[in-house]
């Protein structure tokens, strides 16, 4: 039988009671919480009008087609469905690791990534450096249009003008190639040529429109560091390592997470319209090994566990990346 | 020999003049404050002696040299900005080293020179933070730094002071002017500011749409204005300005006559502005033949002191009074009495000081 101090249970009233305000305590509080929020909702609802679309879009094409991940873990088939489909475990990544052209795959991905990030990446900033130095209005608006220009074009038509330009027989590349005396080069036929064209195409499509974004960072270096630069006896190259370099290293290395973050998704559409069987060698990269595998050989269940090795490898290199940025430069996507 | 000397310097933009041929020499050692409104010219004076800008005509000289096509870094000058123009991305010994660096300064002596001019600044426990991790203060202080290290032969501020606090801007407005004491280097700063331009100045130079107005010691501009445009400049609040017109023993303001010394008599008849300094009144609230009669609208208490905003006729007019913790037998005032030999005159059509013998 419990005394006069203690409850049924055997605690004591006086915990009892504390125990049942801060109860209360934290129902009021999460009432409030719940208040404000719709004050808040209420307030503010234009804004979270306009952030809908890109949340649906987000829930439609990012979110839900997650739920599909899981044939990466099944017998996937198209007529018992997803939910259908019997459990396999690991069987698909045993299969693809086991796999020379999924490996040769990954390691393709990786170097050309890999160049894409060290001859790639440096060139929209050189292209924004040397824009942010031409003193020439007009010469500087026609030039930055036409380093643009590539970017608004079809994928399609670009590798058609580079399989035009890389042509034995026609192409301009061969055709110089002859007036030094050497004889043609199959170059889109040869492995060894895969990459470098591939690295190059893609400078020349997207280098110019990925300056921009560092032409703004520089847009926005505040102008007195500059006079005082000039002031201090500093001439411009100076101006440029000691100054613009150092404040646009913010955006650079935002824009190299965000590149790093990338580096499984090599071009997959470029690659496709450039390689052919004899360049898989170096061409075939794990987008297109899955869009084969997957598409054209019907084996959807060993494609999904191929794009969420992808996906996985993609995540851990770029939290990676954030994290060692915002130990060491305090700058950092989130 | 002349620090600064500018000689009928002009500046244009195309077919727009913002500078309109300047001539003022600036002694050595001196501190000379470029005062005026905002779009005046003063900053681009500045920036033209800087050498940021291109002097369209005319002759810039320092210390004897004609620096007109001078590049920056050979004129000998370091400029302090509105902004600090601190280098996020370095510490504060990097910034102070920079102009050093890029000179190729040894490395021991940059080091000796960023010690010595941090101690005088009061920056040695600071030497590792970036500006981001300073106060205000703190970096316009750094600014003032990067430019003492140089040990050049002229300082240009080109507003240093505006992107700080009332507070803090008071406190390091009497640190430049000790600082200068210190180091004895022409001085050339421009502000919009009068308190700091009367504060600081060894000269003052009040500039209106790209011309001087008047060049003196501060106290010479306060007592005597050129024209009505510097006397409603300098002051807080600044001079009022009444038109009226002259009669044989002073000037007729609306019904009222305020007495003047000197000889008028001569002139009586003669439309002039007469101006009177807020602080040089006597409030009073008897009227009589020598006050100047006021609507009281508003008195507004500062302290130790209050603003009466008054009116005579149309003329709005304020005055400053000691309050001595009181501002109750303010509201009583009816009159102002003018001490005869502070009230000023100006002439009613070109605005220029009048001086009738006093």
């Amino acid at each position: 039988m419990s005394d006069e101090n203690t409850t049924a249970g055997g605690q004591p009233i006086e915990d009892t009671l504390i125990e049942a305000r801060e109860a209360q305590r934290q129902q009021l509080a999460t009432d409030g919480r719940w208040v404000r929020l719709i004050d808040h909702f209420k307030r503010e609802w234009q804004i979270y009008a306009m952030l809908l679309p890109t949340i649906i879009w987000f829930l439609v094409f990012l979110y839900k087609p997650m739920y599909g991940l899981q044939i990466a873990f099944k017998d996937y088939s198209i007529f018992r469905g997803v939910a259908g489909s019997p459990w396999i475990g690991w069987e698909h990544f045993e299969t693809l690791f086991s796999n020379d052209q999924f490996i040769r795959a990954v390691r393709n991905t990786i170097t050309i990534s890999f160049y894409n990030l060290l001859f790639g990446f440096p060139a929209p900033i050189i292209l924004a450096l040397m824009f942010n130095e031409v003193m020439h209005a007009t010469y500087k608006r026609t030039a930055q249009t036409i380093v643009y220009l590539p970017h608004f074009i079809s994928s399609v038509i670009i590798a058609g003008i580079v399989i035009t330009a890389f042509s034995p027989t026609a192409g301009i590349i061969n055709t110089f190639v002859s007036w030094l005396g050497f004889d043609p080069i199959y170059f889109l036929t040869q492995p060894q040529w895969f990459r470098p064209i591939f690295v190059g195409t893609g400078i020349w499509q997207e280098a110019g429109f990925g300056s921009i974004v560092f032409l703004a960072a520089i847009a926005g270096v505040n102008p007195s560091l500059y006079e005082s630069a000039v002031v201090d006896g500093a001439n411009r190259w100076q101006m440029m390592w000691k100054i613009t370099i150092p404040s646009i290293l913010p955006t650079i290395l935002i824009m190299l997470i965000i590149r790093i973050g990338n580096v499984m998704e090599v071009s997959f559409e470029l690659v496709i319209l450039l390689y052919q069987p004899s360049t898989y060698e170096t061409a075939d990269v794990v987008n297109t090994w899955v869009y084969r595998q997957g598409l054209q050989s019907g084996q959807y269940d060993l494609a999904a566990a191929a794009g969420l090795f992808n996906a996985v490898v993609a995540f851990v290199l770029v939290m990676a990346a954030n994290t060692l940025s915002r130990r060491y430069s305090r700058t950092s996507l989130w | 020999m002349s620090g600064v000397n500018l000689s009928g310097i002009v500046k244009a933009y195309g077919a727009l003049q913002v500078v309109h041929g300047i001539d003022l020499t600036v002694a050595e050692k001196e501190f000379v404050v470029l005062v005026g409104p905002s779009g005046c010219g003063k900053s681009t004076t500045l920036r033209m002696i800087a050498g940021l800008e291109e002097i369209t005509a005319g002759d810039l000289t320092i210390y004897g040299r004609r620096m007109n096509r001078v590049a920056p870094k050979d004129r000998d000058v370091a400029m302090v900005f509105q902004n600090y123009a601190l280098y996020p991305h370095l510490n504060v010994a990097d910034n102070m080293a920079f102009g050093l660096r890029i000179r190729k300064m040894p490395k021991d002596e940059i080091k000796t020179t960023i010690d010595d001019v941090a101690e005088i600044l009061g920056l040695t426990p600071y030497l590792d933070r970036r500006p981001a991790d300073l106060s205000g203060g703190q970096r316009q202080r750094v600014a003032m730094g990067r430019a003492i290290v140089r040990h050049p032969k002229v300082f240009l501020f080109d507003e240093p002071l505006s992107n700080l606090d009332a507070k803090l801007r008071t406190q390091m407005r009497a640190e430049i002017k000790r600082l200068h004491n210190r180091l004895g280097v022409t001085s050339v700063y421009v502000t919009h500011d009068q308190v700091e331009a009367m504060t600081l100045a060894d000269r003052i130079v009040v500039m209106n749409d790209g011309r001087i107005e008047q060049v003196g010691t501060p106290m010479e501009l306060f007592n005597n204005p050129a024209n009505t445009f510097v006397a409603g400049f300098l002051g807080s609040p600044p001079m009022n300005q009444m038109k009226g017109r002259l009669t044989e023993t002073g000037a007729q303001v609306g019904d009222a006559e305020i007495k003047i010394n000197g000889s008028v008599a001569g002139h009586a008849g003669r439309d002039v502005v007469v101006g009177i300094r807020p602080e040089h009144v006597t409030l009073t609230d008897e009227g009589n033949s020598s006050a100047l009669p006021i609507n009281l609208d508003l008195v507004e208490p500062l302290g130790s002191e209050a603003l009466l905003h008054a009116r005579h006729g149309d003329d709005q007019l304020v005055f400053k009074a000691d309050t001595n913790g009181d501002i109750s037998h303010l509201s009583g005032v009816t009159s102002v009495h003018v001490p005869s030999h502070l009230v000023k005159l100006f002439d009613a059509e070109t605005g220029r000081a009048l001086n009738l013998g006093a």
